[in-house]
């Protein structure tokens, strides 16, 4: 049976930008459905021709994500109840991969049960990366 | 976001000139939410700590080509996104498809079949980047007014319809309007953006939506 995603879902899809519960589902899609494949090439066809398209523009740009600030109101329920109301829509209802993220990081902050674990990672990280930091000429 | 300015640009430019406070301090204060999108991806705390890492080389190794004006959280989300579809390719979770994306880190796709074909309208990359942002300032100009005037509705629909990808029928039921509205609603939005797009003197053909 074909699986109906829009063209916008799998640009989401090929932008990793998508609910994780549906890029796993469009992922296994893909394995059984060869339209499916087929549909998908064709909106990588569009998108390295240059055509642009809304959904695409919108995520990238994150033109309706609240800004951190706005996620740490929303987390101590501060907001008023309309804007309560929209950011919960953005973050359940469109499933907003970034704010999401955002969020589960602000949450874990709260709870700073891990600072420890935190300061290793980052130690981590910084030493990774620390040799690619250079001079512009 | 909504604002193009960057309130990060300072830090860029201190690690641009290789100070390694400043690149201590991005580390800080992006890993956490990084490591929450990739997590919430893989499930793998020590794979997704190594996908985290591999964006923040990624990110030093990019920055001659990172625009300023963009903002710094999008810019790493981004390339966290291609890591992570690196990673998932290699793992084989990532099913393949009839692509052929050379590296994906780089973010420049490349299609192996027919549907290359449309590349009579290709165009340099600065002019994609001018069109994205044109039409990025007239959508993000209309979101604005909307929560001034706290009319909550019409963003919701336009996301439901542009980046969730629901169709008519099922944005009305979602939000428990009618179908009638959100055509209006989005005749609205489209005729507004139309006017941008014309304003900026850009074609519009490289814009489908805005005719449907």
């Amino acid at each position: 049976m074909p699986h109906e995603y829009s063209n916008a879902e799998l640009e989401g899809y090929l932008e990793e930008a998508l609910p994780q519960d549906r890029m796993t589902e469009i992922e296994n899609s893909l394995r059984s459905d060869s339209q499916l494949g087929e549909r998908l090439a064709d909106v990588v066809g569009k998108m390295d021709a240059g055509v642009h398209t809304l959904g695409s523009i919108w995520r990238r740009n994150r033109l309706s994500c609240p800004s951190r600030d706005k996620l740490g109101s929303y987390l101590l329920k501060v907001l008023d109840s309309e804007e309560m109301e929209y950011l919960q829509f953005h973050l359940e209802t469109v499933g907003c991969r970034y704010c999401n993220a955002s969020l589960g990081d602000l949450t874990q902050q709260h709870a700073s049960s891990d600072e420890q674990e935190r300061t290793t990672r980052r130690t981590k990280y910084f030493q990774s990366s620390a040799g690619y930091l250079s001079v512009d000429d | 976001m909504a604002e193009f300015s960057n309130p990060d640009t300072l830090l860029v430019e201190q690690i641009r000139l290789g100070k390694p406070d400043a690149w201590n301090n991005l580390i800080a204060q992006y890993e956490g939410r990084l490591l929450s999108f990739v997590e919430s991806r893989l499930r793998k705390r020590a794979a997704s700590e190594d996908v985290v890492q591999e964006t923040f080389i990624g990110f030093l190794t990019s920055l001659p080509n990172y625009d300023a004006r963009r903002p710094l959280e999008s810019w790493l989300f981004s390339i966290a996104a291609h890591k992570l579809t690196d990673y998932l390719r290699r793992e084989g979770r990532r099913p393949a498809v009839p692509l052929s994306t050379g590296d994906g880190s780089s973010g420049n796709w490349e299609l192996a079949g027919k549907a290359r074909g449309a590349s009579t309208i290709a165009r340099s990359g600065e002019r994609r980047g001018l069109e994205d942002v044109a039409v990025a300032e007239g959508i993000a100009g209309q979101i604005e007014r909307w929560r001034e005037a706290g009319d909550w509705q019409k963003i919701k629909c336009m996301e439901l319809l542009y980046v969730a990808g629901v169709a008519n029928k099922g944005v009305a039921a979602e939000l428990g309007i009618t179908e009638q509205q959100v055509a209006n609603f989005k005749y609205d939005f489209l005729e507004r953006l139309r006017k941008c797009v014309r304003a900026q003197r850009l074609n519009e053909d490289i814009f489908p939506e805005l005719h449907e």
